[in-house]
């Protein structure tokens, strides 16, 4: 069963298109990642969807209108949500615990999102990280089946991203529905069954990750620092490609390395350093997006 | 019960976030109290020399209670919805069970109580630092119904001006502007009698408010409190509780639940 169908949705703020011809589902149980760029319109998919925005098109949350969806089954948490400041951790995920019937322990909620040691802060005095898991908390008072998180780990440490990770990946075992956008490619590879990339208000492309990567990823790349001269890349029976001082050689397996390095070794080819990479959710994001990062760090826009 | 514990702990968290912004708390009780210091003790009343204040000093017990009333659930409240619109917490609030009039409602409760405890001190102040006196009557306790409906009224009309202005700053500055020509135009400090008759005084909410107040506390009879088209000052309460119903319908319907 799909717990979240979109057709064909489109918004717009005058002569900006926030969303066009968006259509996506999500069924009952899996986690959906949507990634893309800042004012790609992930923000404002996530209003339609919940009803709190108009938009053109059809959304149905359990086979109904968003706003006729019982609250109880829904929990959202906005991109720039910043709740009552002077309330503590804990009076903040009472609040909105006492806004239902049902729901979890304010207790164990603190615990699930490691927020325990610091409930008795008041919001304002929390940190970026600590301020977000809080937020997460709070969308979780009533055990929702649908959970929409509009970037729910911006701005929080390393560690505290794994933790939401893995009470995520426990919510989607026990059955959860998860509508998440997110601006980590690791985050979604992670975590999603199935990504979606936003681009200027269009769905590009939505599978699962292995099949994006697959078709968008691209090859392995090896990637050897040193100085080189032009000749170099006449050694090797690969498609190569110098920049700066970076020899990248494409569609390489792990296995094949010690062979290069033979080669190089055997011609006089001296290198500093050796990286091999698999293609992962970022290049598909890149591909997709039309940009390309050189050696330089130095970002190259294609007209998509 | 689901109903009284959303309201409760929406309640709860109003009265608990308000009560920790100690300026706000400071402010909200130094306000009757620097009016009372600065109207009725500096200026003080000159009932023979037509000064600023020309009636006894209990006529203008009805003024200071409207400014409390007046000023600080407008801006307050229309604050409060600034900063609920600017952090998404509407958003959020529209996927719960809670609705827009029982946010209101629960707002409101917080500035009933805190405009009721400020009204206490301002009359504390003014028997106490003025020659202010009150008719003692049954129909004193009037005064509790029309400072929380009065209360009501312009948390209301707070909650609209949150809604239809884009910024906490611009809040603040538009309830000073609605706020300031209503005292001198609702008969708070200016009687009837220095008004041009051709003002519709009875188009200001505040005017039912004063004229009440006046009637229930103001030791003697007087023609301007209870003139017409109020006969008594349940009638002038009833009026504003009408006010206060279609302005609390409005604003609840009208505050933001969409982007």
């Amino acid at each position: 069963m799909d717990v979240v169908v979109a057709e064909n949705l489109r918004r717009t703020y005058g002569e900006t298109v926030a969303l066009d011809g968006v259509s996506l589902s999500v069924s009952e149980g899996e986690v959906f990642g949507l990634v893309g760029p800042n004012g790609a319109g992930k923000t404002t998919l996530v209003r339609a969807l919940t009803g709190t925005t108009d938009a053109e098109g059809t959304v149905a949350l359990f086979g109904a209108d968003p706003r006729a969806v019982e609250e109880e089954r829904i929990g959202l948490l906005p991109q720039e949500f910043d709740p009552p400041d002077r309330l503590t951790a804990r009076e903040l995920i009472s609040y909105y615990r006492g806004l239902y019937d049902d729901g979890r322990p304010v207790e164990e909620l603190l615990a699930d999102v490691g927020m325990d040691d610091s409930a008795d802060t008041y919001y304002e005095n929390l940190s970026g990280g600590q301020k977000r898991r809080t937020c997460v908390a709070a969308t979780l008072v009533n055990d929702p089946e649908l959970l929409i998180l509009d970037e729910p780990t911006t701005g929080i440490d390393p560690a505290g991203r794994r933790q939401l990770w893995r009470l995520l990946t426990d919510l989607a075992d026990a059955g959860t529905t998860i509508f998440i956008t997110t601006h980590y490619m690791e985050e979604a590879q992670q975590l999603a069954d199935r990504v979606g990339l936003l681009a200027d208000g269009e769905l590009v492309e939505s599978d699962t990750p292995t099949a994006l990567i697959d078709e968008y990823g691209g090859d392995s790349l090896l990637y050897i620092d040193g100085e080189f001269d032009d000749s170099v890349a006449s050694l090797l029976d690969y498609e190569t490609s110098l920049d700066d001082d970076r020899l990248t050689v494409r569609d390489v397996s792990p296995e094949a390395i010690g062979s290069i390095t033979a080669t190089l070794e055997e011609a006089g080819v001296e290198y500093e350093s050796l990286t091999w990479t698999e293609p992962d959710l970022e290049d598909v994001y890149l591909e997709l997006t039309g940009q390309t990062v050189t050696a330089s760090g130095q970002i190259l826009e294609e007209q998509r | 019960m689901s109903r009284l514990g959303r309201l409760f702990a929406a309640t709860r968290a109003g009265w608990h976030s308000f009560l920790r912004r100690r300026t706000a708390v400071f402010f909200t009780f130094f306000f009757p109290a620097i009016i009372v210091l600065i109207f009725g003790v500096l200026v003080q009343t000159q009932p023979a020399s037509g000064g600023l204040f020309t009636e006894p000093a209990g006529w203008y017990i009805a003024g200071y209670l409207a400014v409390v009333v007046l000023f600080t659930p407008l801006s307050r409240v229309g604050s409060e919805v600034a900063r609920h619109r600017s952090g998404s917490q509407f958003e959020k609030l529209a996927t719960t069970p809670l609705r827009r009039w029982e946010w209101l409602l629960a707002q409101t409760l917080v500035n009933v109580v805190v405009i009721g405890l400020a009204a206490i001190l301002l009359l504390g102040l003014l028997f106490g630092a003025t020659d202010a006196t009150v008719r003692l009557s049954p129909e004193l306790a009037l005064v509790v119904p029309f400072v929380a409906v009065g209360v009501g009224l312009f948390c209301a009309v707070g909650a609209l001006l949150g809604s239809l202005v884009d910024s906490q700053d611009g809040v603040i500055a538009a309830s000073n502007g609605i706020a300031i020509p209503l005292v001198f135009l609702s008969e708070a400090f200016v009687p009837r009698e220095l008004l041009p008759g051709w003002l519709p005084l009875e188009l200001s909410p505040l005017t039912y408010f004063t004229r009440g107040v006046r009637a229930v506390t103001y030791p003697e009879p007087v023609e301007s409190a209870v003139g017409a088209p109020l006969g008594t000052p349940t009638l002038g309460l009833l009026v504003l509780s009408g006010f206060a119903v279609v302005g609390f319908a409005l604003a609840a319907h009208l505050l933001p639940q969409t982007d």
